[in-house]
């Protein structure tokens, strides 16, 4: 076979990368020290795609070869797909020039296993290390941590990267050994903890002496695939808030399984892949770091699964009427928070303008309070917004959007009533 | 009675100490032409005054409280032709007012300049990534860009602070503005500028052009197809200066 260009190869290693959905580059407060790039506290993107995800780092595989053969992946060892590999200096080639034209916030590097999982980590951190020492490149990098390789090597990579990830991809040990037989839940658990570990411990010394070198500034994220197996999402989420609680994990993306291969291991999946239950994952997800709700609040053995027609946070408020409505000139801003229709940046908002006067409902729609929702959870002034107030199963109906959510992908401040969410034609099929 | 200055935030300030001196409610302050309304009311040049707008801004920085300073700063970069007037209201309510202006986002003279101010920092934010240079003969970068609002100086900085190590202009040829960087002082200038030959660009940046649009092109996974929301997330408008749309 002749040998590919550059082109051809970064056309196939960009195809092998691009099921991974963390492109989230925020979070890094890197500064520029004498070289090129810089990292921005709120993520930025450069452009969307076809698909209409935000496009901010250059995703990567450093190689689509893998002596592994997980049943999801495109990139498994039984597949027969031509094989690439960049060097680790055509990486930083590629990532400089892209930078440099302000196409993107930085580098996503991930990729198969050659060899072994301790050389293909020699690998990345090469790359990285180019990238940071003769580059002088102090933009956003996230890189893949390798399943079971040397805890050393990992930290090595931590110091020179933004963030590292390690992906669980299965929500359980059963799941695991059935579709990806050559990883043990071990092999992934046991980086995790050694990044959570020296996260926090690296911070505690940095304290001390700001000549120690960061370690994985952004944090530690993971991905898991929703609807290759049988996890309920009572599972899926209370494992997120155990890696939360726990690992320090920053962030734990869904991605909704796409399938790849065909395998009779892996369930047939008719039409589109699960997209709206990834996107009531991420709510419920959200509802978690951002709303102050504890896991079984949202799902119980009862009901193990959220509610496809409804957004959690509404599922929540209907079991548990009693607590409303609220009084927005008085309600602890815990409260607040759990009001329908009322986001984080809405919630803080009222907060501040309450000190300065009593609110009227006219103020709320004004300072973000999607109305529509929130009237049937709420008084201003002693005054009840609705014209009525419906029974559970009334206002059910009404909270229910008719119009399903379009799936988000970027940091997405899912309450916060900006744009009423639509549903899209291609998912109806879901409902 | 209008007022109208020049343009510059100094003017617009003296033309605000100009009403406050004399204790006047204008009817608007502009920098705008007088159109067909102008006949019936009395236009009143300002001249920029430095030192009183000087004054004027010593005072606005010690009476507001900060967050208040940066809502009418970025409102200030608006292209909205009532942004004068809206602010004099703004102004006048917050000098009155002093720490307590932060809790009043509610107030009718507040709000609508709270929103330019969203409306142009959602915008500033939103060009942090969509300017995009091209490598020309001699070392420099070049970004053409078309905004709604006046950004060039609001987004500067980002652009200084991370290609410190690069000669770069960024242009807005609808209003002839650019700001240009220059490494070796680390700082940026404001000037006109107008691009009346073919760009002389490397043959890397060919090269570039080319690998970036395969890699685009390639990003998309095809059971997520979704124009409507790449629409809404990038309007048709945003997609001139950049490669991967070329001619699309
Ligand atoms: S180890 Fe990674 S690249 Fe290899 S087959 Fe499994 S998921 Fe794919």
């Amino acid at each position: 076979m002749p040998e590919l260009t550059l082109a051809e190869k970064l056309e196939i290693l960009a195809d092998g990368a691009k099921y991974d959905v963390s492109c989230a580059s925020s979070g890094s407060s890197r500064r520029n020290k004498g070289g090129i790039g810089n990292g921005a506290q709120c993520g930025i993107c450069h452009s969307w795609t076809a698909d209409g995800r935000c496009v901010s780092l250059l995703k990567i595989l450093l190689t689509n070869a893998c002596i592994y053969d997980c049943a999801y992946c495109v990139n498994r060892r039984s597949n027969d797909t031509r094989r690439v590999m960049l060097t680790p200096a055509e990486v930083a080639e590629l990532t400089i020039g892209f930078y440099r034209r302000n196409a993107i916030e930085g580098l996503f590097l991930s990729t198969g296993v050659v060899k072994d999982p301790d050389h293909t980590m020699e690998l990345l951190i090469e790359a990285t290390r180019i990238l940071r020492e003769e580059h002088r490149f102090n933009g956003y990098i996230h890189v893949k941590v390798v399943p079971g390789a040397d805890l050393l090597l990992v930290e090595r990579l931590g110091r020179l990267a933004d963030r590292v990830s390690v992906n669980m991809e299965l929500p359980s040990r059963e799941s695991l050994k059935l579709l990806a037989p050559d990883k043990s839940r071990e092999a992934i658990v046991a980086p995790m903890k050694r990044v959570g570990e020296l996260i926090v411990q690296t911070k505690e010394e940095r304290k001390v002496s700001r000549k120690i070198p960061p370690f994985a500034p952004a944090g530690q994220s993971t991905q898991l695939i929703i609807g290759a197996s049988g996890e309920s999402d009572l599972q899926i989420v209370s494992l997120a808030a155990g890696l939360y609680g726990q690992l320090a994990m920053k962030r734990v993306y869904y991605s909704a399984f796409i399938p790849v291969n065909r395998d009779e291991r892996l369930p047939a999946v008719i039409g589109t892949p699960p997209l709206v239950r990834e996107h009531r994952l991420y709510q419920a997800d959200w509802l978690m770091r951002y709303y102050g709700f504890a896991a079984g609040e949202l799902l119980d053995e009862e009901r193990p699964n959220l509610d496809l027609a409804l957004d959690p946070k509404a599922g929540w408020a209907l079991r548990n009427l009693h607590l409303f409505p609220v009084e927005v000139n008085r309600a602890p801003l815990e409260l607040l928070l759990r009001v329908p229709g009322i986001g984080v940046r809405s919630a803080q908002r009222i907060v501040g303008a309450r000190r300065g006067g009593h609110l009227s409902l006219e103020d709320l729609a004004r300072l973000g309070v999607v109305m529509k929702r929130a009237r049937y959870f709420i008084t201003a002034r002693g005054r009840f917004a609705a014209d009525l107030a419906p029974d559970a199963a009334g206002l059910r109906a009404r909270l229910t959007e008719r119009t399903l959510p379009r799936p988000r992908w970027s940091q997405p401040s899912l309450f916060d009533g900006a744009g009423t969410m639509d549903l899209q034609s291609t998912i109806t099929g879901e409902l | 009675m209008i007022l109208r200055y020049d343009g510059t935030f100094a003017g617009f300030l003296s033309a605000v100490a100009l009403a406050r001196d004399r204790s006047v409610q204008p009817e608007s302050i502009t920098d705008r032409e007088p159109d067909q309304q102008g006949l019936f009311t009395t236009i009143e040049e300002v001249a920029t005054d430095r030192d009183r707008a000087g004054e004027l801004y010593a005072l606005i920085r010690s009476t507001l409280p900060p967050g208040a300073l940066q809502t009418l700063r970025y409102a200030f970069h608006a292209s909205d032709p009532d942004r004068g007037t809206l602010l004099f209201h703004y102004l006048m309510l917050g000098l009155a007012t002093g720490p307590r202006f932060n809790s009043m986002l509610a107030h009718e003279a507040v709000m609508p300049v709270w929103k330019l101010a969203r409306a142009v920092g959602r915008e500033a934010h939103r060009y942090k990534g969509l300017v995009r240079f091209q490598q020309l003969e001699g070392d420099v970068w070049y970004a053409a860009m078309e905004p709604d609002h006046r950004i060039l100086p609001l987004i500067a900085p980002h652009f200084a602070a991370r290609f410190a190590d690069q000669r770069w202009i960024i242009h807005d040829p609808r209003r002839g503005e650019a700001v240009v960087f220059d490494p070796a002082r680390r700082k940026w200038a404001e000037t006109f500028l107008e691009v009346t030959a073919p760009l002389p660009l490397t043959a890397g940046e060919e090269l570039f052009r080319d690998l970036w649009q395969r890699y685009f092109d390639r990003l998309a996974i095809e059971e997520r197809r979704n124009p409507k929301l790449q629409r809404q997330n990038l309007p048709l408008k945003h997609r001139r200066h950049l490669p991967e749309f070329d001619g699309k």
